[in-house]
């Protein structure tokens, strides 16, 4: 019964997840701010549930400031030395990813 | 899938809310676009202006895909992310 509950808990935690960073991208273009927030909230409740992001996801948020980026606006991506380097624009951290 | 029986603990950000009742007559009728949640307040959007409404004193109806549910503010005191796990009787 306890497993079960803790299913459900998930589940429902990995919903709330996507809608968030559906709405983040929504709202994107007009209210930046709402939508580092909106990512700051799916962080957390990734972390409190104990729920992984997926990896597509998990690279759309600054590891330093924590604010959505969107390729080409406030994130430049790179290929260089075998790693996928996304530098965030708003505060300038380079977060580098080996190729798969 | 938001359900009327989940929606204590789903995502509210987004949903389109109206004030039924409440405890302070100056909300009621409130109407709009949640855009932020904090664990006593609902931010809404109506017409382009932000309305703070508390949860605690109001009873809110939610538009869903396919219908509305009425839910009272009590059952939403929470932190967005602790709302998940929240246990109700």
């Amino acid at each position: 019964m306890r497993r079960r509950r803790r299913e459900v808990i998930k589940k429902i935690a990995n919903e709330r997840i996507q809608i968030l960073f559906r709405l983040a991208e929504e709202e994107f273009d007009k209210h930046p701010e709402r939508s580092h927030r909106y990512v700051s909230l799916a962080r957390k409740i990734s972390m409190r549930h104990r729920v992984r992001m997926p990896k597509w996801l998990k690279r759309r948020i600054c590891k330093g400031c924590g604010r959505f980026l969107v390729y080409g606006k406030n994130a430049r991506v790179r290929l260089k030395n075998r790693r996928t380097c996304i530098t965030c624009l708003e505060c300038g951290r380079v977060m580098r990813y080996p190729y798969k | 899938m938001i359900t009327p029986r989940n929606i204590v603990h789903h995502e509210l950000i987004g949903l389109k809310v109206e004030v039924v009742s409440s405890t302070n007559p100056y909300l009621v009728g409130i109407k709009g676009k949640v855009v932020d949640e904090t664990r006593n307040m609902l931010v809404v959007e109506m017409d382009g202006e932000e309305k703070k409404v508390p949860k605690d004193c109001c009873t809110f109806l939610f538009e869903l895909d396919d219908c509305y549910v009425k839910v009272e503010g009590r059952l939403l005191v929470a932190r967005p992310e602790d709302r998940i796990s929240k246990k109700y009787r």
